[in-house]
């Protein structure tokens, strides 16, 4: 049976392991987060079209989740790779920032091998058990500021990422849960210890206050799911292919420091915008600033907050911000008819299928405002925020008191990718995105024989790009996978007396 | 008697917070026929499932109604788990008590609840009088037509070969290499362009599996997906050639007829430049030294030196001017044509290079350099290669004496700028090659506002388009640069490997039939399909139905005088049953 591994769920990876699956071979999909959908999850609605991200998302998480060729491994990271076979044996071997540009490229019809390990991460709840029912998260005295919500909303202790998650299962992050840290504190053996508070030193085993355990969850479970006991799980999973769909993160606004340093509750990132306007997110679509829930009239919106920045930020572009906030400022003008919608940009790049339209429709009919120029400072003033800036096409300073600012921040490489690019022995960029063999006639390709690239890991990109890429990824495999396929049944022919 | 079961969901909250679905169950325990009704908290789930399974091998069930959500969100689920169980997949049906019920009407728990128990009963009825249905199994000609012998089709052809399946390459030019070939080199690569289509274009030649028919076109599909029929012919004569103009080869005696069966067709038929004439204000073509970008690549080409057409003169003043007619919806096209700004930056820079004391202008609206090394690449061209970039339009080109002149505005400044040039390069826009709209046609594939390919959805099916069996790859579908087309075209070729995996393809048999007793061959059922899947059968003279084509949409059923005309499983009988129940 051939095999291949997909590592990371967004949309790049989601598509990548559906058209292998639906090819008839095996994929296991692994996911660093509970659930799959990536950053595509967090959005409202998509340009140009505006279709809501959640509806036309969720028919392909479901597709997985249900799918028999898929093995959906959630919560979990692949820790290691070997290659088996003897031709790129050196894989485990190679030294992180090793740069690998001369490989030669793969010829041969044999299968390569991987050995990959995978730890699954403890959930603290037998997803084998749990149907999901709900009742936990909704008993749990817990509350923690939500990742998925940008900050800007809250979940439980026990929780799953988001209401349309597959699978939809709970975990317990055992940083905040009452029952996980007081046992913490009475421990003297440290099962319970989540590996990544040890790494990060925000628990140890001592001199922690004893707090009263909790343990509601597992009295209201209705199916005896809630498994404090469990613990880190390791897996290994032979594989003939792997796809690094691993995605992205945006710039943290505390390296900005002219734009408040992460400092400014109203000034906030292109995704938490995202949830502002997602009728799912913290504010049920309704748009309200962070700082006192109030209606902001007046929002600036600033792009290359970051990128096309080599002295402070990113030297490269970002490609997706300027429709994105086209889309915004459009969504928040019919969200806020009577609200002002700045836009600062450097060029508009609206390079895309119905783009070019798009912008003009959001600057002509939703009326707004195109600034040309930067933002040199953004300063609160009077629960205000003052900002400065420069139009360049009148050549005259501007200073707008926003309610809201929204930075289009810039794309960088999934945390972690580096890690995994030397783990693989892959080239990476000096930005740390994955290098393909050829930037123009091979992109999908990477230098290592079997290992392919999809996805937003490979530089900033759009949906329809990701998704198409994505597809030629697994073309890839497929090619890969369906000569070696003949090879073997040209053996199974009477060739294998040939082997010497 | 039937023996259904029937399973209420509580959703959770989602349905048992609005609907007493404990009243729903006992209501339905009284409905002949019904054999067990209960209800469970989430039926999508795993013990759900299990629950529904368990019922039908214990209780011999005949019939599932599952109330729950939309059938759109899960009647796959429930019909795979009531398959496992032994039961005929189609003899259960989803009650949507949720989107249509619960949630509709949060505020009246009572009326909601009276209307759950009549969807649901409604839905018993329909079940009862359902038939079990197999699904339909249809062949698939494992082969697929590739139209286009740019650098899309080439790789799409290759991608499709290698996985063993054969591919007819049609290509309307007498050579491979499309837009490509006319390159001097990539933006990246400045020398290595050919080189790098070279090894494409000889892979594709002598590969086993790919046969390539150049200086032809297709001129006649007909079929559906895994069963198209296509007829190639070359240009003007209708008589089939192979590529290099000799007899077919003799291992492919396929081509010695003019159809050709193909399961997949791939449309990679790229893009024409925006002609120079259609552009008044900057010449329309009459001036002999203002050109397009891909007339200057061909001076790049040759290595040698650059020299402008009218008089053979080193050009020492070169201006470049983007978005000549993009972006313009009044003058040109309302689109971006996404290269341009790449294409003028590389342009400039080689012309930097090549001519010591050169200047190069570029005029341009917004630099849209989003790419891998782009911006850092413009940021060169400009620094390194002093390539002098001004904001803003060009009005107006003209000839005096032996120079163009360029009228244009720097919006930056706010100043107008006039330049004297030697040589005036224009990026024109990207437009669907000649022939797309006719090729649309025989294909039966849509185009978009501005000519190109529809993509079935412009997020997430970017190299499908919306007929089934035939893909997209490369600026077919819009404007796209190298590095993209060619991962589209890898895309494509993914869906063409998926649908080759299987031997046979299946399809949902909910589908039209006829009562040929009934029929009259009036044909009015083959002229409001909007599937073309209704013909009147010659000898018999009934009317029949393409099950491969039949969407089930019912108009067919609708339009028949007679009533011969039915979908499987919603028989005018069973509808009665439906309303009967809850009136």
């Amino acid at each position: 049976m051939r095999r291949a591994l997909v590592v990371g769920a967004g949309i790049a990876g989601i598509q990548v392991a559906l058209d292998i699956a639906n090819s008839g071979y095996e994929v296991v999909l692994v996911e660093r987060l509970p659930s799959i959908g990536g950053h595509m999850a967090q959005l409202s609605e998509t340009f140009p079209t505006l279709d809501c991200s959640q509806c036309i998302l969720t028919p392909r998480t479901v597709e997985v989740g249900h799918h028999p060729n898929i093995k959906l491994m959630t919560y979990s990271e692949v820790i290691s790779v070997e290659s088996v076979d003897g031709e790129s044996g050196k894989l485990g071997h190679r030294e992180a920032g090793e740069q690998v540009t001369n490989l030669p490229i793969y010829q041969s019809t044999n299968l390569p091998e991987f050995r990959v390990r995978i730890r699954r991460k403890a959930a603290y709840v037998d997803w084998n058990l749990c149907t999901g029912c709900g009742a936990c998260q909704e008993k749990c005295p817990t509350k923690v500021i939500s990742e998925f919500e940008r900050g800007m909303g809250q979940r439980k202790a026990i929780y799953v990422v988001s209401p349309q998650a597959v699978p939809n299962k709970p975990v317990i992050d055992a940083e905040h849960c009452l029952y996980l840290t007081s046992k913490q504190g009475n421990s003297t053996t440290g099962v319970a210890l989540h590996p990544a508070d040890i790494e990060a030193g925000r628990v140890s085993a001592v001199g922690k206050p004893r707090r009263p355990r909790c343990g509601l969850c597992a009295r209201v479970c209705p199916t005896g799911a809630i498994a404090f006991d469990q613990e880190d799980a390791l897996f290994e999973e032979r594989v003939n292919a792997i796809v690094l769909a691993t995605g992205y993160d945006l710039l943290s606004p505390t390296r900005l420091p002219e734009y408040g340093g992460g400092r400014l509750p109203d000034v906030i990132d292109g995704l938490a915008f995202e949830r502002l306007l997602s009728a799912s997110g913290p504010t049920a679509g309704k748009i309200r600033r962070p700082s006192d829930g109030a209606e902001p009239k007046e929002v600036v919106f600033v792009q290359c907050s970051g990128s096309r920045d080599p002295e402070r930020g990113v030297p490269y572009c970002s490609k997706i911000c300027c429709m994105y906030t086209a889309k915004h400022a459009m969504l928040y003008k019919h969200h806020v008819p009577d609200g002002h919608a700045y836009v600062f940009y450097i060029d508009v790049r609206a390079g895309g299928k119905g783009y070019e339209e798009f912008v003009n429709r959001a600057a002509e009919e939703a009326g707004v405002v195109y600034l040309r120029g930067k933002v040199s400072k953004i300063v609160p003033q009077d629960g205000r925020l003052v900002v400065w800036g420069a139009d360049t096409l009148s050549g005259q300073r501007v200073e707008i008191a926003a309610d809201l600012v929204v930075l289009a921040t810039a794309v960088l490489p999934a945390a972690g990718s580096e890690r995994l690019a030397a783990m693989l022995g892959l080239a990476s960029d000096g930005s740390g995105f994955y290098v393909p063999a050829n930037a123009e006639i091979r992109p999908v390709e990477s230098h290592v024989p079997g290992v392919f690239l999809a996805g937003a890991g490979l530089g900033p990109r759009d949906i329809p790009e990701t998704v198409a890429q994505a597809s030629g990824a697994a073309a890839k495999v497929l090619k890969l996978f369906a000569a070696a396929r003949r090879e073997g049944d040209e053996e199974s022919e009477g060739n294998t007396e040939v082997m010497e | 008697m039937s023996k259904i079961g029937v399973f209420i969901c509580h959703c959770g909250h989602n349905i048992a917070g609005t609907v007493d679905v404990e009243a729903v169950a006992e209501a339905l325990r009284r409905v002949p026929g019904v054999a067990l009704a209960t209800t469970y908290k989430y039926c999508c789930s795993e013990p759900g499932q299990k629950l529904i399974r368990d019922s039908i091998q214990e209780q011999g069930l005949d019939g599932v109604v599952v109330a729950a959500c939309s059938p759109a969100m899960h009647e796959t689920t429930f019909r795979r788990a009531v398959a496992s169980a032994g039961l005929n997949p189609y003899l259960c049906e989803c009650a949507n008590i949720r989107e249509l019920c619960s949630w509709v009407h949060q505020g009246d728990p009572e009326q909601a609840t009276a209307k759950a128990i009549a969807i649901v009963q409604t839905i018993v009825e329909k079940v009862k009088r359902d038939e079990p249905l197999e699904m339909l199994k249809l062949p698939i000609t494992r082969r697929a037509l590739v139209i286009g012998g740019g650098i899309a089709g080439l790789q799409t052809a290759l991608d499709i070969a290698d996985a063993g399946y054969p591919v007819l390459l049609v290509e309307r030019s007498q050579r491979l290499g499309g837009k490509m070939a006319e390159l001097s080199g990539t933006y990246l690569n400045f020398e290595a362009a050919s080189d790098l289509l070279a090894q494409k274009i000889e892979a594709v030649t002598h590969h086993p599996r790919i046969e390539v028919l150049t200086e032809a076109e297709v001129v006649e599909v007909s079929g559906y997906v895994g069963n198209f029929n296509v007829r190639v012919g070359r240009l003007g004569t209708d008589k089939l050639v192979n590529w290099e103009g000799q007899a077919p080869s003799t291992n492919l005696p396929m081509y010695q007829s003019t159809e050709l069966a193909v399961g997949a067709i791939v449309v990679a038929t790229g893009y024409d430049r925006y002609p120079l004439s259609a552009l008044p204000e900057y010449g329309a073509g009459q001036i002999a030294d203002v050109i397009d970008t891909l007339a200057f690549e061909g001076m790049l080409a040759t290595g040698g030196e650059i020299r402008r057409p009218s008089d053979g003169k080193v050009p020492r003043e070169v201006v470049f001017v983007q978005c000549a007619g993009s972006r313009d919806p009044e003058h040109g096209v309302p689109y971006c044509s996404k290269i341009c700004c790449m294409v003028v930056a590389k342009q400039a820079t080689m012309y930097a290079r090549r001519v010591a004391g050169g200047q190069a202008y570029v005029f341009y609206m917004d630099i849209r350099s989003a790419g891998r090394g782009y911006e850092e690449y413009v940021d060169e061209a400009m620094q390194k290669h002093g390539v002098l970039y001004v904001r803003g339009k060009v009005s107006r080109l003209f000839p005096a004496d032996s120079k163009v002149m360029v009228w244009g505005v720097d919006t930056l400044s706010g100043r107008p700028i006039e330049v004297a040039a030697d040589l005036v390069v224009l990026a024109t826009p990207m437009v669907p090659s000649a022939g797309t709209a006719e090729l649309a046609q025989r294909l039966r594939a849509a185009t978009d506002a501005d000519g190109f390919f529809a993509e079935a959805h412009p997020k997430l099916r970017p190299v499908e388009s919306l007929t089934a069996g035939i893909y997209l790859a490369g600026a077919a579908q819009g404007p796209k640069d190298i590095p993209e087309a060619i991962a589209q075209a890898s895309g494509a070729a993914a869906k063409v490997l998926s649908l080759f995996s299987h031997e046979e393809m299946t399809q949902d048999p909910l589908v039209a039939y006829v009562i040929e007793e009934l029929c009259s061959a009036c044909g009015t059922c083959v002229e409001v399909c909007p599937y073309q899947a209704r013909s009147i059968h010659p000898v018999r003279n009934v009317a029949i139905v393409n099950a491969a084509l039949c969407q089930n949409c019912g108009a067919c059923v609708v339009a028949c005088p007679n009533k011969a005309s039915q979908v499987f499983n919603w028989k005018p009988e069973q509808f009665l049953a439906m309303v009967d129940a809850i009136f």
